[in-house]
């Protein structure tokens, strides 16, 4: 557990040049509430050129391309493309087994949120970070305009480790307050003894693009333990006797493996993004190159 | 299968508590560091199965306890010393006698009869409990004793390891009255009282580790000494030996030389060997022999005259015993014999001793008997000058430094005398087997008178006439003495000096007297040298007056021998098989050679005997004779492998505690 890890700045002025050059991408078309700075597959209003059509009866004659009228004695419609905005939301995990890690779980979560929301602020989206059952307490503020940086980087800021409510639930609340289409990226360690299963469901149901991305330590990936121990859990105090031996770490690593493996095809087969990251991968490296790749941004 | 227990009691009791107690500390909850971990999650999941079977993953896991119980289990089983097709030893000193002569070195056991004999001392060692006493003695023609009476077993070990094979013939005589000398103690008598025993009986066990060819034991009383023999060899070696082997100057035809050898078969079936004749390393004659088991075969070669050579004879026939498939003769250059006749004159004599064959031999020189007073006669008599001296009617103050042949009188020696001379002496007997006597016929010989003659303690008559000996023979410190108890020429009572027998007329006179010549002037010796048997002292003489003379054994050691009386050496280092040349004074040159050979049908006869001919009384077989114990090969153990195999276990204990690999 650290907490070392808080007085860290969320990110970089490196970072945040880096960031400025993103834009967040949806694979889904939705329908922004207000203009913005994003491309929308939708035709519209904008001075962007996107293709004709045929004239029928009832198009707004404004749009008629009346060269082409004159050359061609047709009636064409030109279409523009419509410029939209964006709702980008990130649910972070904020369970005490997330403030394990060097740096923490929750602190590399943080980061990527912080990072993921700088590049929506940017493109003029509509930001909104969550913590997981924290609405409540301290409802997460809904961001736009690069000017609310720092807006949210304080709500991030003062997200703690602790509330140890089950996944499902954190998600339903999510789920019943932003019944808004976009993209949800939600930032956990997976480890609810429940499953998680239930919880992606209830974001399957929003028709929201979703993107999980699974944080693990280091010490969970690769445990550094030995002799005979008694394995204490910090949420639930739940006991674990092991005797460690090279061969029970191998198993270890077959459930890891298996569990890993399960989330993705869960994920993957409900059209949802998956990605496992460890703490170690540095924030850069994953927005720049493992989102990228995913399609996250671009 | 069998145990002994290296552990007393209280010890056992101490170990049996050790696998209850190990059992025990694993039984005690195990108590458990405690770490924090993010989720119990995964780790549940993955000790979820270890749960299922729960006991069987106890016992998994308890690799360790089965391990430490298998390294106890095997410590235990090696203090009880398990051991196979060993005997118990009887009782509680033991007499461990190895048999080294020469038959103990036959290959028929591997890698020799030797070798399985310690082994199976070894065995017999291995067994003894901690509170035994043992001695080791090595026997072959002498006893030997490696080790005393001790209980420590290394030092036991050691003196059966450094027994050491001989060439010497087998007499257990002396071994056996070295151990029944240990069993029962000597008594003492003292005049008015019964016997005392002077130390306690100490009954013990003696093992007689050998293949039983010894010769009859006649005087042995067993007493507390409890026998076993331990028969090694096979039951049917196969060997053909050479047990005799001797040349001769062929008598009739002269330049002539025979060589003789006897080959005996102690093997099961009948073979047909090579022999082979070198003379000085070369190739001179072979011949194929057929040797018939257990029977003998003679073999000659007909050799010309040699002054001096060594003479090998090979079997060439692959068997179980080298030592006695090769002989060898010595021919050394004929010695002249130095002859000194004391007489007053006697024709007879003089034309009898001085023939061809006589010169060849020796160098006959004349004296007066006036002369055996003088001063130098008397220096050289005593400096061993001569090699035989005959008096003829006269008798020297002081018996010389020689060989001697009186004639008519007695020589004037301890323990010779003759009685008033009896007329007409008739000769009833010969002594044809003695060398002074060979080819000599007596038949028709008068005599006027003899003197009956009484020789020393010793003395042999080679002539019996009816009124006592005529011929008399006796040993004097390395010399012999020879009496002959009639004159050739005497005077008669009348005054008159004449001839007083007719033998001088007869053929049988000059072969009496060149038998004198070579026998008594030692020209005998220079043909075919005293073939001696390994261990026996070998006496030499030298050419020349000499102090010292240097001996080199076949394998090139060399021995400096002292004088040890008039111009006699007596070397006793004679155990190796083989030709030893001689060397006199300072000389570079070998003077003569001799060689020992095994010659021994005893020794030559592999086949292991059954019985020991001892006066032993048997209880099992109740039978005289000491029969081979059935079935006692020595012991084997497996407490050395069952330790190695504990620490091989700990080992893999002490791999698997580091690598935590349960399997």
């Amino acid at each position: 557990m650290s907490s070392t890890q808080s007085s860290t700045p969320l990110l970089s002025p490196q970072l945040l040049a880096q960031l400025e050059r993103l834009e967040l991408v949806s694979r889904k078309i939705f329908r922004g509430r207000m203009k913005g700075e994003r491309r929308s597959k939708r035709k519209g209003q904008s001075v962007e050129f996107a293709d004709f059509r045929n004239y029928v009866s009832g198009d707004d004659i404004r749009f008629i391309d009346w060269n082409l009228y004159a050359r061609l004695d047709k009636l064409f419609l030109k279409l523009f493309l419509e410029e939209e905005d964006l709702h980008f939301y990130a649910l972070i995990d904020t369970s005490t087994s997330m403030d394990f890690g060097d740096p923490t779980k929750l602190h590399y979560a943080k980061q990527l949120a912080a990072a993921l929301g700088f590049i929506g602020l940017c493109r003029a989206d509509r930001v909104k970070i969550e913590a997981l059952g924290a609405s409540r307490k301290n409802p997460a503020p809904a961001l736009r305009g690069r000017s609310s940086m720092w807006r949210m980087l304080d709500y991030l800021n003062s997200i703690e480790p602790g509330d140890n409510i089950p996944l499902a639930q954190g998600v339903k609340d999510f789920c019943l307050r932003n019944s808004g289409q976009g993209i949800l990226v939600l930032i956990t360690d997976l480890m609810d003894k429940n499953g998680y299963e239930s919880a992606l469901r209830f974001l399957l149901a929003q028709n929201i693009d979703v993107y999980v991305i699974h944080v693990l330590s280091q010490a969970e990936i690769e445990p550094e333990v030995s002799g005979d121990l008694r394995l204490v859990d910090c949420e639930d105090a739940d006991i674990a006797e092991i005797t460690v031996s090279r061969p029970l770490l191998n198993r270890y690593k077959q459930t890891l493996a298996t569990f890993i493996d399960g989330a993705r095809e869960f994920c993957t087969r409900r059209g949802m993004s998956y990605l496992m990251t460890s703490t170690e991968t540095p924030v850069e490296q994953l927005v720049s190159n493992y989102l990228r790749q995913r399609g996250l941004v671009r | 299968m069998n145990f002994i227990s290296a552990l007393t009691t209280f010890q056992w009791l101490l170990l049996a508590a050790v696998p209850p107690a190990i059992i025990s500390l694993y039984f005690l909850k195990l108590k458990r560091h405690p770490v924090e971990v993010p989720s119990t999650y995964l780790w549940t999941r993955t000790i979820e199965d270890l749960h299922v079977n729960s006991i069987w993953q106890r016992l998994r896991q308890s690799l360790l306890l089965f391990l430490q119980l298998l390294v106890l289990l095997l410590a235990i089983l090696a203090c009880l010393r398990p051991g196979w097709r060993g005997t118990n030893l009887i009782g509680d000193r033991f007499i461990f006698m190895i048999d080294t002569s020469a038959s103990m070195s036959a290959t028929d056991v591997g890698p020799s009869r030797l070798e399985a004999a310690k082994k199976h001392a070894l065995g017999l060692i291995e067994q003894m409990e901690s509170s035994d006493v043992a001695m080791v003695i090595s026997f072959s023609d002498v006893p030997r004793i490696e080790q005393a009476f001790t209980n420590n077993r290394s030092a036991l070990r050691q003196a059966v390891n450094k027994t050491s094979q001989t060439n010497r013939r087998t007499n257990i005589s002396e071994a056996l009255r070295h151990a029944s000398g240990l069993a029962n103690p000597g008594r003492t008598s003292q005049a008015g009282t019964s016997d005392v025993q002077v130390a306690d009986a100490l009954p013990a066990t003696m093992y007689i580790i050998s293949d039983g060819g010894v010769p009859a034991v006649p005087d042995f009383a067993p007493g507390n000494l409890t026998a076993r023999y331990v028969k090694i060899g096979t039951a049917s070696p196969k060997n053909v030996g050479i047990v005799a082997f001797s040349t001769q100057r062929n008598p009739e035809k002269p330049g002539q030389l025979q060589a003789f050898a006897r080959l005996e078969n102690s093997g099961a079936e009948d073979v047909e060997v090579e022999v082979a004749l070198y003379l000085n390393g070369g190739l001179v004659d072979a011949s194929s022999e057929n040797v018939p088991t257990d029977a003998a075969q003679g073999v000659s070669f007909v050799l010309n005259d040699i002054n001096s050579a060594i003479l090998k004879l090979e079997v060439q026939y692959k068997d179980d015993m080298s030592l006695d498939n090769t002989a060898f003769a010595t021919i050394n250059t004929p010695r002249r014999a130095r002859v000194l006749v004391v007489t007053p004159g006697n024709d007879a004599l003089k034309f009898a001793i001085t023939t061809e064959a006589t010169a060849r031999v020796a160098d006959v020189a004349f004296a007066d008997p006036a002369t055996l007073d003088t001063k130098e006669h008397e220096t050289l008599a005593l400096s061993g000058a001569y090699d035989l001296i005959v008096y003829d009617r006269c008798t020297p103050k002081v018996m010389p430094e020689a060989n001697t042949l009186f004639i008519g009188r007695v020589p004037p020696a301890d323990g010779w005398s003759a009685e008033e001379p009896k007329p007409s002496p008739l000769i009833i007997d010969i002594d044809r087997l003695h060398p002074l006597m060979h080819l000599v016929e007596l038949g028709s010989i008068l005599i006027y008178d003899s003197l009956p003659l009484k020789g020393p303690e010793g003395a042999t008559s080679l002539i019996d006439a009816d009124n006592g000996s005529l011929l008399m023979i006796a040993p004097r410190k390395g010399f012999e003495d020879v009496a002959l108890a009639f004159e050739l020429v005497g005077e008669y009572p009348d005054g008159d000096v004449n001839a007083k027998t007719n033998w001088p007329r007869r053929k049988s006179f000059p072969v009496f007297v060149m038998n004198a010549v070579r026998y008594l002037g030692g020209a005998r010796a220079s043909l075919d040298v005293q073939g001696s048997q390994p261990g026996q002292p070998v006496k030499l003489r030298t050419e020349a007056p000499t102090d010292q003379i240097t001996v080199e054994s076949p394998t090139r050691v060399r021995t400096q021998v002292q004088r040890e009386g008039q111009n006699l050496f007596v070397f006793s280092r004679a155990e190796e098989l083989g030709v030893y040349t001689v060397r006199e004074g300072s000389e570079r040159e070998a003077g003569q050679h001799f060689a020992i050979n095994l010659f021994d049908s005893r020794e030559s006869d592999l086949v292991p005997r059954e019985v020991i001919d001892i006066p032993y009384f048997d209880e099992k077989t109740e039978q005289v004779g000491l029969r081979a114990s059935l079935a006692e090969p020595s012991r084997k153990e497996m407490w050395k492998l069952l330790l190695i195999v504990g620490l091989l276990v700990l080992v893999f204990e002490w791999y698997v505690y580091n690598r935590r690999v349960y399997l």
